[in-house]
């Protein structure tokens, strides 16, 4: 076809709107459905890569911190998520979450699903209690932060004194959940640590916003219940 | 009631604009697709559609108000429209008043959808609504009115391309100028550190009307903070409407 007869027939105006939507079925959608697919897990990888450094960020989002601080926690959502039903580790997640809070310091779930991810895959229990502490610091009015810091610690750590010392701290923000008390009455007389671990598990279950946390939250209760509940496992234990 | 006249003229002819509808519905679809957004976020959905609503209504309220009000002199120039107005018995500053009280309303309109969208949006994805929101984005309000009067002074003396351009710097040094603090504190030099200071108390500090994040993390909003914001932005805005008068009457029409 010449351009003189794609001129002509793009003078009548439905002709060259049928022209339009066919150029976009046939062939726009198709190839960048194409792309989308085959470069779904290396364009979020990419992007990881590719985030500027949090001073810059700042800049960039024009006072818009906030929304910047989603923008990212939305990649690293992503991230999380590929790496999950993958490899299981998350190398960059620390970076990534240190940029939304440095964008968003009050960004309390940031601290808590980072802190548990980076837990998770297993060689960064510090780096873990790091983020913890420092959200802790910048919110020292919600209970998730210390309550957390004393789930790592008993958990992760087996510390229970350090356990015991943060969940002291929990207990006193409005708010806690019910079980915090009981746990502390348990840490006191250093007795069912396994019980105590497996309602830690079970809280943080039911309390799940994600598939994968409740996930992790399942795999860790199967791993308890398969463990003989017997009596206290005081000797192996720091002493509260 | 001759300002009130043309306020009202210049509402109507602003509501006349395609733009601003265009401007309009791009804000609430994003607004809108801020809960498609928030599904990807776990357990965030509600902090996302805050955040990206209330961005959403800054940077398009931002729009509208530069777009709209670097024309509002020029475009009565450019028609010769104006040859006809100053002869009559309505004063410059009350015509440039009567301008800027039209195109606020214009904005009052706009924002109010946006803003009252945001509410409506978040209270259906929480299950209750947030009054704060509505606060937040009245103080957006006040730093748009700030805007439309940097719009309004450049467009007193300059072309609206240079007015836009102009306009859209200091929004942007408005923005950062918090910033500027830390900034002075990198240099030794104490008479550049200086320097630095004066401007940051002279532009306008449009972060000082951001209390979105407190709304977003559910932390209270001070009064004492909300009053001493408006009472800057009021401030500020009358400060560059004395300008624009100032530059405006020595402007030669005949």
């Amino acid at each position: 076809m010449t351009p003189r007869a794609l001129l002509s027939i793009t003078r009548a105006p439905w002709l060259a709107g049928v022209l339009a939507g066919a150029v976009l079925v046939g062939v726009v959608i198709p190839l960048h459905r194409h792309q989308a697919v085959a470069t779904k897990f290396d364009l979020v990888e990419e992007r990881v890569w590719l985030l500027p450094p949090v001073g810059a960020l700042r800049v960039a989002s024009l006072g818009f911190h906030g929304m910047a601080a989603d923008a990212v926690w939305l990649l690293t959502v992503q991230y999380i998520g590929g790496h999950f039903m993958t490899d299981g580790r998350f190398p960059e997640l620390r970076r990534l979450v240190e940029a939304v809070v440095s964008l968003d310091p009050h960004f309390v779930e940031a601290y808590t699903l980072g802190a548990l991810f980076l837990d998770y895959s297993g060689a960064h229990v510090q780096a873990s209690l790091d983020l913890l502490q420092r959200g802790y610091r910048a919110n020292p009015n919600r209970w998730e932060l210390p309550h957390d810091i004393a789930r790592t610690y008993y958990l992760e750590l087996k510390d229970y004194a350090k356990a015991l010392e943060w969940f002291k701290i929990a207990d006193q923000i409005p708010g806690r959940p019910a079980y915090v008390p009981r746990f502390l009455a348990r840490l006191y007389a250093a007795t069912g640590h396994r019980e105590t671990a497996l309602e830690l598990w079970q809280a943080m279950r039911d309390s799940a916003t994600s598939d994968w946390v409740r996930d992790i939250a399942e795999r860790e209760i199967a791993k308890l219940e398969r463990q003989p509940a017997g009596p206290s496992t005081q000797g192996e234990t720091t002493q509260p | 009631m001759r300002i009130a006249a043309i306020a009202w003229n210049t509402f109507r002819e602003a509501v006349r604009d395609r733009i601003l509808y265009s401007i309009l519905a791009f804000a609430l679809l994003l607004i809108g697709a801020s809960v498609i957004l928030a599904g990807l976020s776990i357990g965030q959905e509600s902090r996302i559609v805050k955040d990206l609503g209330l961005a959403s209504t800054t940077l398009f309220g931002t729009f509208i108000a530069i777009f709209l009000g670097i024309t509002l002199v020029s475009k009565e120039i450019e028609r010769r429209t104006i040859y006809v107005i100053i002869p009559k018995p309505i004063s410059r500053p009350g015509f440039l008043i009567g301008k800027y009280c039209g195109l606020v309303l214009t904005l009052m309109v706009t924002v109010g959808v946006m803003g009252l969208m945001v509410f409506l949006l978040s209270g259906l994805v929480d299950g209750v609504l947030t009054p704060t929101l509505l606060i937040a984005a009245g103080l957006d309000f006040v730093a748009l009115m700030i805007i439309t009067a940097v719009a309004l002074l450049f467009s007193t003396f300059s072309t609206p391309t240079l007015s836009a351009i102009l306009t859209v710097a200091v929004f942007v040094i408005g923005r950062l100028s918090g910033d500027l603090t830390v900034f002075a504190e990198q240099f030794a030099d104490p008479i550049l550190r200086r320097l630095i200071w004066v401007m940051y108390l002279t532009l306008p500090d449009l972060g000082r009307f951001q209390f979105g994040s407190r709304v977003v993390q559910g932390l209270p909003l001070v009064p004492a903070d909300i009053g001493m914001a408006v009472a800057y932005g009021l401030a500020y805005m009358s400060f560059l409407l004395l300008l624009a008068i100032t530059i405006f009457q020595r402007r030669d029409f005949k």
